[in-house]
This record gives structure tokens, sequence and C-alpha cells, in this order.
């Protein structure tokens, strides 16, 4: 059976519905007019696969566990449970509630070498689109900041135990982390008396700064350690970012180079995020 | 083939979205994008016996921009364009042979990746990838072709 060619009726109906598509593009890339539906549609999918496995595959395991195990390891491993409670239940006050469970020691470590004041929060991955992360510009990491506050986030930088990995811009239920390999992001950072603002690159691990040769003279080299200006007021001054890895010649006077960030957000899932106060 | 329900054209959308998220980061090593989502549309559209209308291809857009964290709406305008091709030339593809319409699918591919790049790429463009993602899709569509004789040509010489 054949098909029936599309009509004018139907082209027209194509058109209006392509336009409107254009038109929604236009709007979601320019004014990001529909970051809360997406955000919303994330935090339900968060949600669900966490209530899923809840009810399904632990409950499995469970079983399996109790099919399989030895009774006396069952015996020793309720006996421990019993125990674990117990130091939870005396150590509540300090524990805080789930920050108990969660090593803040290298953040605080990677703080103190840093010599870093301020407080932080610690947070925990909930969602990284890898598949975004490795081919596309758009860097967003989703994490959780346990025992949040009421306060606003945004603009908070958030670091794991080797580097800053990137600042909030988007704080309801979740906080969207911009990475800063993200091609929006821009890091003021200095390196002795150069300072550039090194701009997200869109590849993994990657920020790029371009300067003039003519405005500054001295050659960079690679290998070059970069670190943070503090310009902006959203990164602490001082902190390690990254080695140079590739220097480009773009023309006579314009000379670009890459750097290799020392952090990674697949390192750990656990982060601290830095107040600013 | 006969249509497939919303239900089930939503739900293999959503897995076939899945499968390109844990497949994507690894192929895109090899400069290999495959649209597993867009492509699963597009031969739903082709082997539909019915002309679907645009408002399915727009909602199917929306639904797959929502899922795949892609900008709103640069799903919908691809697969509005996608529909309105095959159902354009739908009567067109019973004269081409399998090769052919593998070719097609495989330039749909090409196109839709170079048009998503634009957009959420843009810094890194990258030609190569375009080049031997068409390579790759353009195999990888004649060696499903192959072995399942009926796989194109039931829908084409009906």
């Amino acid at each position: 059976m054949s098909r029936v060619a599309p009509t004018s009726g139907s082209k027209t109906l194509s058109f209006i519905f392509i336009a409107l598509s254009a038109l929604l593009l236009y709007l979601d890339i320019t004014y990001k007019s529909f970051e809360g539906i997406k955000n919303s549609y994330k935090s339900f999918a968060i949600s669900s696969s966490y209530v899923l496995k809840t009810i399904s595959i632990d409950p499995l395991l469970n079983i399996y566990n109790l099919l399989t195990d030895k009774s006396k390891l069952i015996k020793e491993n309720k006996k421990l449970k019993l125990e674990l409670d117990e130091s939870y239940l005396s150590n509540f006050i300090i524990s805080s509630d789930s920050k108990f469970f969660a090593d803040d020691n290298l953040i605080k470590t990677f703080l103190k070498k840093n010599q870093i004041t301020n407080i932080f929060y610690l947070a925990k991955t909930k969602s990284f689109d890898t598949q975004l992360y490795f081919c596309c510009n758009q860097h967003r990491l989703f994490i959780e900041i346990l025992n949040k506050p009421n306060n606003n986030f945004v603009g908070n930088s958030v670091i794991n135990s080797s580097g800053i990995i990137g600042q909030i811009i988007y704080d309801k239920g979740l906080q969207e982390v911009l990475l800063l390999s993200d091609t929006t992001h821009v890091l003021p950072v200095e390196s002795g008396e150069y300072f550039c603002n090194a701009r997200g690159s869109g590849l993994p691990g990657k920020i790029s700064c371009t300067y003039s040769s003519l405005i500054w003279p001295v050659e960079i080299i690679q290998g070059q350690s970069f670190y943070s200006s503090g310009l902006g007021g959203i990164y602490p001054r001082g902190i390690l970012i990254g080695h140079v890895s590739q220097i480009n010649r773009i023309d006579e006077v314009l000379i670009e180079f890459e750097i290799d960030l020392i952090s990674s957000p697949l390192q750990e899932n656990i982060f601290g995020v830095l107040d600013r106060s | 083939m006969s249509n497939i329900s919303l239900f089930k054209t939503l739900l293999l959308l959503f897995i076939a979205d899945y499968f390109e998220s844990l497949i994507a980061p690894i192929l895109i090593n090899a400069y290999i994008n495959l649209p597993i989502t867009f492509l699963i549309f597009s031969y739903i559209i082709y082997k539909s016996r019915s002309n679907s209308g645009p408002i399915f291809a727009f909602s199917i857009g929306l639904y797959v921009d929502i899922i795949s964290d892609s900008p709103i709406g640069l799903n919908a305008i691809l697969f509005c364009l996608m529909s309105y091709l095959v159902n354009s030339y739908s009567n067109t593809f019973r004269l081409f042979s399998y090769f052919q319409v593998c070719l097609f699918f495989s330039a749909s591919s090409l196109f839709f990746i170079g048009f998503k790049n634009l957009f959420i790429n843009i810094d890194n463009f990258s030609y190569l990838e375009l080049f031997i993602s068409f390579v790759f899709n353009s195999v990888f569509f004649v060696l499903l072709a192959i072995p399942k004789f009926n796989f194109l040509k039931s829908g084409s010489r009906r």
C-alpha cells in the first residue's frame, strides 16, 4: 500500500512546527528559558532511579546475600551492624546526619595545603553526563550538598581533593556546577607576573588562553604551571590549576596555549563547596 | 511493519537514548558518532504504513530533547525535517536499492551530527568526526541490511 504524498496543508504544518522548533531553540540557547524544565526532569529521573533501585534491586540483593552467606557470617554481620548503629547514635551530634559517612579528610588536607580558611560544605555527585563531557561544549555536573543550609549557593566554587572543579550556577534542589572546561566558563589564571582569562575549551580537562606576544613578550613554555589569580572573587587565589600542554601560534602575534587541568570531576564523587563569606 | 504505538515509541526512544549515552563516550574516542535515537525515530517513520504528522515528530523531538539534555528544539527541528523528508519521498524509496536507502540514512545521520554539533559543540567542530561517522554509519547500516534481507525490503517493496 502506498503512502500519500504530503498535501499543501501538511507541508504548511511542517513548516510551522519547524519554525516553532527553531524559536524554542533560539529561546533556550539565548535566554536559557527551559533550564527549569530540564532540571526538574533530572531531579525526577535521579529520584525515580533511586526509588526503583530501593524497591527492586536492593531486596533481591538482600535475598541473595541471605541465601549465600553462612549463618555465622550473618550473625557477625548483624553484630557489627548493631555496633555500628550504636556508634552512629553515640556520635549523632558530631556526625550531623549523613555527613558522618562521607570522608572529608581529603578536602580538608587540600584546603590546609593551600592555606584556605573558608568554611566548606561536603557534596556528592548526583548526576554527570559523561556523553556531553566527552563530546560537547557543555560540561556540567550535578551535585547535592549534604546538610545544606538555606543559603543560595549560586556562585560558590566547587573543589575536590586535587583542585578546583568549577562553580555552582543553579541551586534549586540539586546544584548544577559549571565545570572549568565548559566553553562558557572563564577562569582568571596567573603564572608569575603573567595573567590571562582561561576559557574552557570544550575538551575534557583542558582550558585555553590566548595572548599577544606584543603585550606579553615573555615566552610561555610547555609544562609551565598556572594558578588561580583570585580575580573575579569566585575562586580563591593561588590554587594550582594545571600545566601548559600545547602551544599554538595563531598568527605572527597571537599565541594560544592549552592548560591540562590538574583536577578532574571523574576522579572522585565527593566535593567541597566553599563558602564565600 | 505496522505502526507502533506511541507508548512503545517513547519507551524505545528512552532505551535508545540510554544506550546511546553509554556507548557515545567510548565511540567518540574513535571520532565516531552514532545517533541511535535519531536513527530509530527515522526508521519508525520510514517503516510506518501511513504518514506521521509534524505534530508527532515535533512532540517526539521535544521528548528526546528533554531526556537527552539537548537544547530544547534541537531534536524537534531535526525530527520534523526528517519526518517531512521521509514522508515526501516515501514512495520514491521503493525505487531505491537497499544500498541507496542505507546511504540515505547515513547522509541523514551525517546532517544530524553536523547540525547538532553546530549548536552544542561549535568550538570543537570536527570534520574528521563527520567523515569517520559517515563512513562508519554507512558500513554499519549495510551490515545491518545484509543478513536480514527483509529488513529494508519488506517496507520498500510493499
